[in-house]
C-alpha cells in the first residue's frame, strides 16, 4: 500500500465518538432530546436550544453541495498528485453543514445544490474520513 | 444625533515602505507610526493610548510595541478580528477617550507576509500565516482544506450559482483596483493589468485565479486618534470620525446566508444610523478587499447595489477614480499592498484632507465609507469619515 501522505485528522476530546463511529462506517451527529435538532461540531449544549440533553445519532449521511471550490495550488505536499480536487460545503439533510471532499465526479462538473451521500474512505488503519459522492438517481 | 459623531477626529496618518521590504512587522510599524506623529505634528510623548495588532504568533504585541516606542500608556491593547481589528481600534480609541482614559491613541497594523512566505520552499507552498499550533488538526486539511482562499471562494461559488455573477465580474474589481495603484508610488503593483490577463492567470483556488486574491506584503500603518477639539490645532487638517459599528457572523462562516450576506450589512445599517448618512452620502469607499468577490459582497450589503447585482454595478465601472464610487483609490490589497485594512483607513483619511493632485484626487470628497473584514470571513467592522 502507498505511505498516506495527506493529513491525519486528530480528533479531539469531544469530537471522539465522530470518529470513532466513522470507523464503523456510521455518520454520527449531536441530536438534541428536547428539540430534535442537530447540529455540529460538537458541542457542550445544543447550539438551537442550549439543552444539555443530547446524545450522539446516526444520521442518513445523505445531503446536498451547498458549496465548493477546487483546489488548483498545492498547499501540502499529500496533495501535488490530487490538484485538482473540489473542496466541498455538505448539506445533510439533518441540518448541519459539514466540509469535506466530493469525489467520483470530475470538478467541472460540481453544481451547488447537487445531491450527495456519504462514502466512508478508510484512509490508514483505524482512521476513516468521511467523503460524499453524487446519488445515484 | 449620535453624540460621538463628529467629536473624535484623525489627526495623522503614516505608513511604512510597502512591498517586498525585507524588515520584520513591528520595526515596519514603528516606522508608520512615526510617520503618523510627524504628521500631526506629534511626538511618543504625547501619545496615552496604543491600540495595535500585528502577526498572531506576536504575543502581547502592544506592549511590544509600546516598549519599541519607548513610552508607558493609560491604555493599550492589541486586538484579535482579523482584518476587522484595524478599524475596531479606532472604534476603541474613541470609547477611551471618551471614558477619559486617554487623550490621544495610536492605532496601527504591520505585518512582514511578503518575507514569512518567502523564506524558504515550505513557507512559500504552506502559503498561511497562522501558527502552525493555531490550525485546525480536523475537519478540513484532511480534505485538503487550507485557509483563508477557500473560506471565502466558497462565498463566490454560491454567489455565481444564485445570481449569475461570474469571473468577468470579478476581473473588473481587480482591474479598477490596479488602475489606482498605477496612480500611487508606493503600490507593491506597478503594471496594468487587462481582464485578458485576469482571466487567463493561473487558477489559485476555482473560482479564484491569481488576480482574485489579495498580495502578501510586508508593511504597516497608523493613525493617531483624538478629540476634534485638540485635532484642530495640529500640523493637518482632521478628519471627522463621523460613525462606526461592527458586526461579527460568529455562528461561522458557513452557517446561515454568511457565505452571501456579510457583517457589513448590519454593521453598516448602524454605521449610516450614527454618522447620520446613507449610501448615496459616500463619495469613496475603501473596502476590505482579501479576495474580489469579498469586495462585492460588501458593496451590495453597503446598500451600493442590490443583493445580487454587484455584477453589473462593478461592471458599470462605478469604482473607477472617475465613476459612480471611486473605490480603493490607493490599489487597495489587491494592488497597492495586504496591510490588513489598515491602508484603507490611511487612504479614506487622505481623500478627505484632499491631499492628492488630480491624478488621484477623489473629487470634491466629503464622505468616505471605510470596512474592515476578517477572522476567516466572519468579523466585520465599519467606519464613516468625513472632512472637516
Amino acid at each position: 500500500m502507498l505511505e498516506y501522505k495527506k493529513p491525519i485528522p486528530v480528533p479531539s476530546d469531544e469530537s471522539k465518538p465522530y470518529w470513532d463511529g466513522l470507523h464503523e462506517h456510521k455518520l454520527l451527529m449531536p441530536k438534541c432530546s428536547a428539540c430534535g435538532g442537530h447540529w455540529f461540531p460538537p458541542t457542550q449544549y445544543c447550539t438551537h436550544c442550549r439543552s444539555k440533553d443530547w446524545a450522539w445519532s446516526q444520521v442518513s449521511g445523505k445531503g446536498k453541495v451547498f458549496s465548493f471550490v477546487v483546489y488548483h495550488r498545492v498547499y501540502h505536499p499529500g496533495f501535488v498528485d490530487e490538484v485538482p480536487y473540489a473542496v466541498a460545503v455538505i448539506e445533510l439533510e439533518e441540518g448541519p453543514r459539514m466540509l469535506s471532499n466530493v469525489v467520483g465526479v470530475p470538478a467541472e462538473q460540481l453544481v451547488c445544490d447537487m445531491p450527495v451521500e456519504i462514502v466512508f474512505d478508510d484512509v490508514v488503519e483505524g482512521v476513516t474520513v468521511p467523503k460524499f459522492k453524487p446519488t445515484a438517481l | 444625533m449620535h453624540p460621538l459623531r463628529d467629536k473624535y477626529a484623525i489627526a495623522g496618518t503614516g505608513k511604512s515602505p510597502l512591498g517586498q521590504v525585507g524588515l520584520n512587522s513591528m520595526a515596519l510599524l514603528e516606522i508608520a507610526i512615526q510617520n503618523a506623529l510627524d504628521e500631526a505634528g506629534l511626538t511618543v510623548k504625547d501619545v496615552d493610548g496604543l491600540v495595535v495588532r500585528g502577526a498572531d504568533d506576536i504575543y502581547a504585541h502592544h506592549q511590544v510595541m509600546a516598549e519599541r516606542l519607548g513610552i508607558d500608556v493609560n491604555f493599550s491593547t492589541s486586538l484579535d478580528n482579523g482584518g476587522a481589528s484595524q478599524i475596531m481600534a479606532i472604534i476603541l480609541a474613541v470609547m477611551a477617550i471618551d471614558a477619559g482614559m486617554a487623550t490621544t491613541v495610536v492605532c496601527g497594523y504591520g505585518r512582514d507576509s511578503w518575507t514569512r512566505t518567502h523564506r524558504n520552499e515550505r513557507a512559500r507552498m504552506g502559503g498561511n500565516l497562522v501558527p502552525d499550533s493555531q490550525r485546525p488538526r480536523e475537519h478540513g486539511p484532511e480534505f485538503g482544506h487550507f485557509g483563508a482562499v477557500s473560506h471565502h471562494a466558497f462565498g463566490a461559488t454560491r454567489h455565481m450559482f444564485e445570481f449569475g455573477t461570474t469571473r468577468e465580474d470579478f476581473a473588473h474589481i481587480s482591474v479598477a483596483f490596479r488602475e489606482h495603484a498605477l496612480r500611487n508610488p508606493e503600490a507593491q503593483m506597478k503594471k496594468p493589468l487587462t481582464i485578458d490577463e485576469y482571466l487567463s492567470a493561473r487558477m489559485i483556488v476555482a473560482p479564484f485565479g491569481l488576480y482574485d486574491c489579495s498580495l502578501n506584503s510586508d508593511g504597516a500603518g497608523a493613525v493617531v486618534v483624538t478629540s476634534l477639539e485638540r485635532a484642530r490645532d495640529l500640523r493637518r487638517r482632521p478628519v471627522l470620525i463621523k460613525g462606526f459599528a461592527t458586526h461579527n457572523n460568529t455562528r461561522g462562516f458557513i452557517a446561515d446566508d454568511h457565505m452571501l450576506v456579510t457583517g457589513a450589512r448590519k454593521a453598516g445599517e448602524r454605521a449610516y444610523a450614527m454618522a447620520g448618512l446613507g449610501p448615496q452620502d459616500v463619495d469613496t469607499a475603501q473596502i476590505y478587499d482579501c479576495f474580489t468577490y469579498m469586495v462585492m459582497a460588501q458593496l451590495e450589503d453597503y446598500g451600493f447595489c442590490k443583493k445580487g447585482e454587484g455584477g453589473a454595478f462593478v461592471r458599470s465601472g462605478a469604482l473607477r477614480l472617475d465613476g459612480a464610487l471611486p473605490t480603493n483609490t490607493s490599489g487597495g490589497q489587491l494592488s497597492e499592498a495586504h496591510v490588513e485594512g489598515m491602508l484603507q483607513i490611511v487612504e479614506g483619511a487622505r481623500q478627505l484632507q484632499g491631499i492628492y493632485g488630480p491624478d488621484r484626487q477623489v473629487k470634491d470628497a466629503e464622505i468616505a465609507l471605510v470596512s474592515g473584514h476578517g477572522g476567516n470571513q466572519v468579523c466585520h467592522s465599519s467606519l464613516i469619515l468625513g472632512r472637516a
